[in-house]
This record gives C-alpha cells, sequence and structure tokens, in this order.
C-alpha cells in the first residue's frame, strides 16, 4: 500500500525532517506512527498526500511513484486517502449532514447519491439522528466522529489520522480509537500518529516509532515504548 | 465537468456574493462608473468624428469680391477660378442674391434694404467647392492672388481645432479610462480575496479531500465576472437611456449638432461594456486567486 524508500526530507529553512527513512505498510494495516514532537511524524504525514516532496527518495502509494504528478493527479491521489486531524476542522456553518455531503458534493456525486449514503455512514459512526446538529452542538468525541465520517464517506482506502484523540478525554478516545478499528477491521488501511501511550499500549498493532527523522523501531503489537 | 457541479459553482459565487455584501457593491459601482466614462468618452469621440467628417466633406470656400468691382469685372474671373486645380464647381452669388438670402433669413416682411437705407453693402462673392478636403487649403491660396478678390474664407480652421479637441478627448478618456480600470480590478480583487479569506478553511478541506483546483477556483472566478457584468449592466442602462434622453431633445432644439442615432452602433457599445466589465470582473478575481488561493 504505502512505501518509503531511503526518503529524507530537508526544509528550506535547513531542518532535516526525515533522514534516510525505509518504511512499508501492507494494505489492511493498522499502524501507530509515535515519537517526541520533531521526530517527523508530521513530515511523514504531509509526504503520503502530497502537500510536500522529498528532499530524496521514493514514494509508493497503490504502487505507484507519487513524486512525480501533475496537480489533478494530486486531487486523485487524494481522494483514496481519508484524513483526520486533531482539531476536527469541522465546517461550523453547516450541519453534521451537510459537513459529510460537503466531502461528497466536491467530488461531483449526485444529490441522490449523498442523501442515500450519508445516513449509512453517520449511522456507522455513531451519530444516527444527529444529522441536522450544528457542530457547536456536539461533545468533542461526536464532532471527530463526523470528522472521521467525512474522511471515509467516499470510501478511501488509506484513512490517516493526525493525532486524532488529541483533544479528547480518555474515555472518548476509546470510543474513536474502537471505531477506527472497526473502519480498519472492515478493509481500510489506518495511519494514526499519537502522543496517547495507553491507547498504543492497550492496542497492541504495529508501531513505528520515530526519532530525529529516523525509525528506531518498528514492531508488530508493539507498545508506546518511551518513558516519561 | 458535469452540469449540476456548474449550477455548484454558481449557488456558491452568489452566496459569498451576498456575504460579501457592501464590498461587493463598491466593485459593482466602481466597474459601473469606470464603465459609464468609457462610454461616455467613446460617444464622444465617435460622434465628434461623425461631425468632424460631416463638415469637412462638406467645406465651401467663399471667395468675397471687391465691393467697388463691377459685374463684368466680376464675371470676368470666373473662369479664371475654374481652372484653378482642384475646383469642382463655382458657383456666383451676386449681391443682390445675397439680400435676397439675408432678407428671407429675418423674415418675409421685413424690407433690410430700405433699412440699411437703400444701399446694399454686400459683396458679390463665389461659392466654390474643392475635390477633396486636402485640396481646400491650396485652392484658398490661389483664389487670393486672382484679380478683385478682396478676401477668402474657409472652414478648414475650424475643422483642424474640432480634430484637435477630438484628440484631447481620447487622450484624457484613455487615460481616465485606464486609472478607473486599474482601480476597478484591485476592488474586485479585494472582493473576492474577502472571500477566498472568508472560506480558507472550506478551502483547505476540499484539498484534502482531493478537489481539483479548478473546482476550488470556479465560484471565485465566477463571482468576479459576475460583480463585472452587473457593473457593466448598470453602466449600459444608465448610458443607454442618457443617450437616448440627448438624442431626442437635441434633435428638436440644436438641430445643426448631427448626433449619432444608429441604434446598431449603439448596442454594439453597450454589448462591448458588457464584455469589458465581465473580463474586468475576471481579471479581478484571477489575481485574488492566483495570490491568495494556493492551491
Amino acid at each position: 500500500m504505502i512505501q518509503l524508500l531511503n526518503v529524507s526530507k530537508i526544509y528550506p529553512n535547513k531542518v532535516q525532517a526525515l533522514n534516510d527513512l525505509t518504511v512499508k505498510i501492507d494494505r489492511g494495516e493498522f499502524v501507530f506512527l509515535v515519537g517526541p514532537s520533531g521526530a517527523g511524524k508530521s513530515t511523514f504525514i504531509k509526504l503520503l498526500i502530497r502537500e510536500e516532496l522529498p528532499t530524496k527518495g521514493q514514494i509508493l502509494v497503490g504502487g505507484k511513484s507519487i513524486l512525480r504528478l501533475r496537480k489533478s493527479e494530486v486531487a486523485k491521489l487524494r481522494r483514496n486517502i481519508g484524513i483526520v486531524f486533531q482539531d476536527f476542522r469541522l465546517l461550523t456553518d453547516r450541519t453534521v449532514f451537510e459537513n459529510v455531503a460537503f466531502a461528497m458534493e466536491v467530488l461531483e456525486h449526485s444529490k441522490k447519491e449523498i442523501r442515500a449514503r450519508v445516513p449509512s455512514v453517520l449511522e456507522m459512526v455513531g451519530l444516527d439522528g444527529k444529522g441536522e446538529y450544528f457542530p457547536h452542538q456536539l461533545s468533542g468525541g461526536e464532532q471527530q466522529r463526523v470528522a472521521i465520517a467525512r474522511a471515509i464517506v467516499n470510501g478511501p482506502r488509506l484513512l490517516i489520522a493526525d493525532e486524532p484523540t488529541g483533544n479528547l478525554d480518555p474515555e472518548t478516545s476509546w470510543e474513536i480509537m474502537e471505531l477506527l478499528n472497526d473502519i480498519n477491521r472492515r478493509g481500510t488501511t489506518v495511519l494514526m500518529a499519537t502522543h496517547a501511550r495507553s491507547i498504543v499500549n492497550k492496542m497492541r498493532k504495529r508501531v513505528i516509532a520515530l526519532e530525529q527523522g529516523r525509525v528506531v523501531r518498528d514492531e508488530e503489537e508493539g507498545g508506546y515504548g518511551y518513558e516519561s | 465537468m458535469k452540469v449540476r457541479t456548474v449550477g455548484y459553482f454558481f449557488k456558491q459565487a452568489f452566496k459569498s456574493m451576498w456575504r460579501n455584501g457592501w464590498m461587493g457593491v463598491a466593485a459593482v459601482t466602481t466597474v459601473a462608473i469606470t464603465l459609464l466614462i468609457v462610454g461616455i468618452f467613446t460617444l464622444l469621440v465617435i460622434n465628434a468624428d461623425f461631425i468632424a467628417t460631416d463638415l469637412e466633406s462638406d467645406v465651401e470656400i467663399i471667395a468675397y469680391m471687391d465691393v467697388e468691382a463691377s459685374r463684368s469685372e466680376v464675371l470676368e474671373v470666373e473662369e479664371q477660378i475654374q481652372a484653378i486645380r482642384g475646383v469642382t464647381e463655382v458657383k456666383l452669388v451676386t449681391k443682390e442674391e445675397g439680400l435676397e438670402i439675408l432678407n428671407k433669413k429675418f423674415g418675409q416682411d421685413y424690407d433690410l434694404l430700405s433699412s440699411l437705407g437703400g444701399v446694399n453693402p454686400l459683396p458679390d462673392l463665389y461659392r466654390v467647392k474643392a475635390d477633396s478636403p486636402e485640396n481646400v487649403e491650396p485652392v484658398a491660396k490661389t483664389l487670393e492672388r486672382v484679380a478683385h478678390v478682396d478676401k477668402v474664407d474657409y472652414g478648414q480652421d475650424v475643422i483642424d481645432k474640432l480634430f484637435a479637441v477630438i484628440r484631447w478627448v481620447r487622450l484624457i478618456g484613455a487615460g481616465l479610462v485606464l486609472l478607473l480600470g486599474l482601480g476597478a480590478i484591485f476592488l474586485v480583487a479585494t472582493t473576492i480575496r474577502l472571500t477566498v479569506f472568508a472560506r480558507r478553511k472550506e478551502i483547505q478541506i476540499m484539498k484534502y479531500i482531493g478537489a481539483t483546483d479548478w473546482f476550488i477556483r470556479w465560484p471565485f472566478f465566477i463571482e468576479g465576472m459576475v460583480l463585472g457584468f452587473i457593473g457593466a449592466m448598470l453602466a449600459g442602462v444608465v448610458l443607454y437611456f442618457t443617450y437616448d434622453f440627448l438624442v431626442t431633445n437635441i434633435r428638436f432644439s440644436l438641430t445643426f449638432i448631427p448626433l449619432i442615432s444608429d441604434m446598431g452602433l449603439i448596442m454594439k457599445i453597450l454589448g462591448s461594456l458588457l464584455v469589458a466589465g465581465t473580463f474586468v470582473g475576471a481579471l479581478g478575481s484571477l489575481i485574488s486567486v492566483r495570490r491568495f488561493l494556493q492551491v
């Protein structure tokens, strides 16, 4: 699914974010990306969605290099990737339904398709009957569920979550993790960058630990592994 | 691109126009004022051109003969005048005929001769026509040297002045239009920038979802073009009714000024204004979209 081969990234301000990184993630995997701030987690994600280009190395997504893409091909790449952020990034002047429908409108789906698909996705993420609510009427956990619904409504093969539980209390975090796990079981590859030690330790998934732009640990059913 | 997508673009464009409110009104007004001035100057110039050509094609040289010259002396030079190169027509207007013409102008029952004390003060004169406007001056110069010719008069200096005025009108108009046009483009750009700013979150999400660049750009583009188009419509309506009013009123009160009342031409000008307005709007939004929408 994803392959990074000897990837290095040096930003124009001379900061080396990634240093000769080689990582392979298979289809259907659930992977935690851990490491201290500045270890390169964000850069890793930005490279995958082509927000940044590597200074050196090769990146393959779905078997194809994403280094030389035209702008329209970048858009196509992103249609296969769903993204969830720590701060939800919902449109506050639109209802839950409209927020999710927006992702389908942008890809030019018909009203009919939207009306059929959105309610079932909302049901799947546990927001049955909340379609007409506005984001500010929802709890943090519910808002993150809306964001997840928006990320998966177009059926991406890869879901990237950048600290999705960073703004949530432990209990709500667990509910979100169960939802992500559920999505993963349905066949979507999930890559989650996180600082949440207890979650990583309890989930027993593959853990890739970054430090100063290098992979320092990569183990199946791993733990968070940092003392702090 | 699908039809419903086009509908979506227009919906978004009108939504943000509504949201921008007064900024949009300012942009529309500036475009309207700019194009109104463009229109006024265009009409001014083409009408002045029209009047000048009208006068030019009808230039007549008048050679006044000495008041003391006898009729036979006057008649003697007619052939001489006819022989001047470029002359096509020579017509004698005797002092008696001249008086009659004047009499007619003052009214039928008025006896001009008696009020002048029985002496006709008018000279005999020749009306001379040249074959082309360029020949008017040389012919006039030659006429001055013909015997018994007292004074030569022709409209060339008036026409030269008129053309000089037209040149200035064009220059000032072009300068004014350029300045105002830049202002209009700037205001449209600012309006669109506000829209981009108000929707930056939406744009970011669209990018992550995988919307194409043009899918993101089109609503802003349409908004700019609609602003420009509305401005042009306003200018067109004002211009049309004002000009129509002028044409109908001047035709009766100032009959000697021939205004162009060719509706086809007026419509062409109004059509060009609409195109220009839309173009200004598109240009304004293009600037903003390029600079503030790094997609």
